[in-house]
């Protein structure tokens, strides 16, 4: 991928940014924070194409009716290498994914997906908590030069358990206490670590070698290796997606699964939560839509494109997917 | 100074292909009696005195006195005028024509004038409107309200002459109709009423007159807001199904509708004074992707051009079918209403032309829906032409000799909702 022939800009003042750049020349803007509303938002009627004008206070278009997504729906962090989206989907109320993402330095990301469990209390708070506290660990680890990346994010993911437990609940009837799903990844040259609690994955994606790095925490994936029932039997059940290991109070074991491993080939890292996998769980078919995508396509851009499709395909659950792009060896 | 307010009740939530949004809109107007004194009324009176109105001679006496005791219910400085139609209309008072400011001399004047009113000729009702429309046009005031009280058909003019004078008094003021004794048709005088947007009833009794006309002209006075239309937009590609006045009467409003652009129509609902009204609205819409929102109608008030207050009628597509299936309140006791009315007259219709197969069942499933909602009052005109003997199962048995009063006052009425009981009220 030739990183020149991407033109990125800044958020806030629309500047051209160079590749690296970790704040906005002009105006000083840390890059990728900046919500980088004026791109969807200003564009009028998403339904219909009436013009701008025509969108009234309540949102909905004064023309077609259609009520018009709300900029908080969709939340995106763009650090140029990795980049990630967060969306509310069609059907939540709220949006109880959190995603974390920075960088360290010139080689070091640290991003962590977290997927507040929906029958839980303040699944929200404990979301964001959680990917906030590991994502601090990791990038300490990084910052500090840490040999292990592989017990950083062991330390990372007891962080977030703490977080999460700390997170205040009173006890409600039929509801659950706080709790999260947990997928991180910390990418130091070309070391890569995976870790995580539950059913958020993390995908390979790299042409026909693309496949999925986790295995999911679930009651399906445990029917599936005992040999009882195949992929598409277990995902069909009513329980496919019971998760059998998660962050919390109640959490039966929150040592997470860990995975390093060393890309030699060029290629993107996909981390997600179960709405974006959900309409498209095969690695097969994600690497089909990134395809898709024109090539040098930039992190953000193929991390809205693969949000745009779940969302269009129901937008049934929360949807967070982050990006990470692995330049080939040369360039890296 | 009046103020409206307008509460939609629906379930929004529609199934992945669904389209049909239904709401019923309670639009309630208060504050009007502090507002009634300083606001301009007009009154007229129309006296059917045609040659039958003394057969017997019981109900024009009743009318002259019914007249006197509405005129004596007009507030002071309210405009009005009294006249009696036959094949032509004569201005009885003031004689030399156009409206007086109600005071005591006026009103022991006109009380006078209509005590001498003679009977004889036909009966030309679009004659007499015509002649009340003159008398408004020459007013200023807001509220524009007449009576008709009659006893015949409208025999000694055209269906097309009468039609055209109704469209030419439309929007100029509202005419609540009255049959007394059971000559007149209920056909007709609906027809009248709901292009005036009045009421139409049958007073049987000649002696019941006074007590209507009283409670008609006290309805008519406590009006502080005239010309009031419910302004509707709905969005492109939308149709609306069907407007309708629900409570306290069933009207279908969808015919009255005055294009404003392409996408909002004004439905006239002529004078409010302190009370509340409820409508049902439905609309097709495009069906939309499971989790999209759209706004499928907004109600607004115009009072004297201006938006006053609004109702929002939404659209959204879900695959939970606990939500899309969940029938409002609201919208299920109206459409119960509605099919009772139109249960009503069917069955009476059928019943006229001997199909007593279709008039039984018709009047059985009135029977059924009435006992459902409560409607008690109806209730009791149906078992006027049916005898019930399962109120549940709809299982009626059509009366032999059925009092033509009772029919008419079955159909009249039949349009006549009961509201939805309030939990906890």
């Amino acid at each position: 991928m030739s990183r020149s022939e991407t033109v990125l800009a800044c958020g806030t003042c629309q500047a051209t940014l160079l590749p690296g750049d970790r704040y906005c020349e002009r105006c000083g803007t840390r890059v990728g924070t900046a919500p980088n509303e004026q791109t969807r938002a200003g564009r009028g009627c998403a339904a219909c194409g009436a013009p701008v004008e025509a969108i009234g206070a309540e949102r909905y278009c004064s023309l077609c009716g259609v009520r018009q997504r709300s900029p908080q729906d969709r939340q995106e962090i763009d650090l140029i290498v990795a980049a990630g989206v967060s969306d509310r989907g069609h059907v939540r109320r709220r949006n109880e994914d959190a995603l974390h993402l920075q960088t360290v330095g010139e080689r070091g990301v640290a991003v962590v997906i977290c997927d507040g469990i929906s029958s839980s209390l303040s699944a929200d708070v404990a979301a964001r908590r959680g990917a906030d506290a590991a994502g601090a660990v990791l990038a300490e680890a990084l910052r500090g030069e840490q040999a292990m990346l592989a017990e950083a994010m062991t330390s990372a993911v007891g962080a977030a358990q703490q977080a999460v437990l700390e997170v205040p609940w009173t006890s409600r009837c039929d509801r659950d206490v706080p709790s999260c799903t947990l997928v991180s990844a910390v990418c130091r040259n070309r070391e890569l670590v995976i870790g995580w609690v539950g059913d958020s994955r993390a995908y390979w994606i790299a042409g026909e070698d693309s496949c999925q790095l986790t295995v999911d925490d679930s009651w399906a994936q445990e029917q599936v290796a005992a040999g009882l029932l195949s992929v598409q039997e277990a995902g069909a059940d009513k329980r496919a997606h019971s998760i059998t290991r998660w962050l919390g109070h109640d959490a039966p074991d929150e040592e997470p699964q860990i995975l390093t491993l060393r890309p030699t080939e060029p290629g993107r890292l996909v981390l997600c939560s179960d709405g974006l996998w959900n309409y498209t769980p095969a690695a097969a078919g994600l690497a089909a839509q990134l395809d898709a995508l024109p090539p040098g396509t930039a992190a953000i851009t193929a991390a809205h494109s693969l949000a745009d499709a779940a969302l269009s395909a129901g937008g049934h659950d929360n949807i967070t997917v982050a990006v990470l792009n692995m330049a080939p060896p040369g360039e890296g | 100074m009046t103020t409206f307010t307008a509460e939609a009740y629906q379930n929004e939530y529609l199934p992945a292909d669904g389209g049909e949004v239904n709401a019923v809109v309670t639009v309630t107007a208060s504050g009007a009696a502090s507002a009634i004194t300083s606001t301009q009324a007009a009154e007229v009176i129309i006296v059917d005195v045609s040659g039958s109105m003394s057969h017997p001679h019981a109900k024009l006496t009743a009318a002259t006195r019914a007249t006197a005791v509405a005129i004596d219910c007009i507030r002071d400085g309210v405009m009005f005028g009294v006249i009696a139609g036959n094949d032509t209309a004569t201005a009885v008072y003031p004689q030399e024509g156009g409206l007086v400011a109600a005071s005591p001399q006026t009103r022991q004047d006109a009380r006078q004038a209509v005590a001498q009113l003679q009977v004889t000729g036909g009966t030309a009702i679009g004659s007499w409107l015509a002649l009340a429309n003159e008398l408004f046009a020459a007013t200023p005031a807001a509220i524009r309200h007449a009576i008709l009280l009659t006893d015949g058909r409208d025999e000694h003019e055209t269906r097309t002459e009468l039609e055209a004078v109704l469209a030419d008094c439309e929007g100029n003021f509202q005419c609540d109709c009255r049959g007394v004794g059971t000559d007149w048709q209920v056909q007709e005088l609906r027809r009248i009423a709901t292009k005036l947007l009045g009421s139409v009833d049958i007073v049987a009794e000649p002696a019941d007159l006074e007590a209507d006309f009283q409670a008609m002209i006290e309805r008519a006075m406590g009006k502080a807001t005239g010309d009031v239309s419910l302004r509707l937009w709905t969005p492109q590609g939308a149709t609306v199904a069907f407007l309708k006045q629900v409570a306290p009467t069933i009207e279908d409003l969808s015919d009255r509708a005055n294009a404003v652009d392409t996408l909002t129509a004004d439905y006239p609902t002529g004078a409010w004074g302190d009370e509340s009204r409820d409508y049902h609205l439905c609309v097709h819409v495009q069906a939309r992707a499971v989790g999209e929102e759209m706004l499928a109608g907004r109600i607004g008030l115009m009072v004297g051009g201006e938006a006053v207050s609004q109702a929002l009628i939404r659209a959204i597509w879900t695959d939970d079918e606990q939500l899309s299936t969940r029938i409002n309140r609201e919208v299920a006791h109206y459409t119960g209403q509605a099919e009772l009315a139109d249960a009503i007259q069917e069955g009476l219709e059928a019943r006229k032309r001997g199909d007593e197969h279709t008039a039984t069942f018709k009047l059985g499933r009135a029977v059924q829906l009435a006992a459902a909602a409560g409607n008690s009052d109806t209730m009791k005109l149906l078992a006027g032409v049916v005898d019930v003997q399962d109120v549940h199962t709809g299982t009626v048995r059509l009366k032999p000799r059925v009092q033509d009063a009772d029919e008419m006052a079955l159909d009249t009425r039949s349009t006549k909702t009961v509201r939805v009981k309030k939990p906890g009220s």
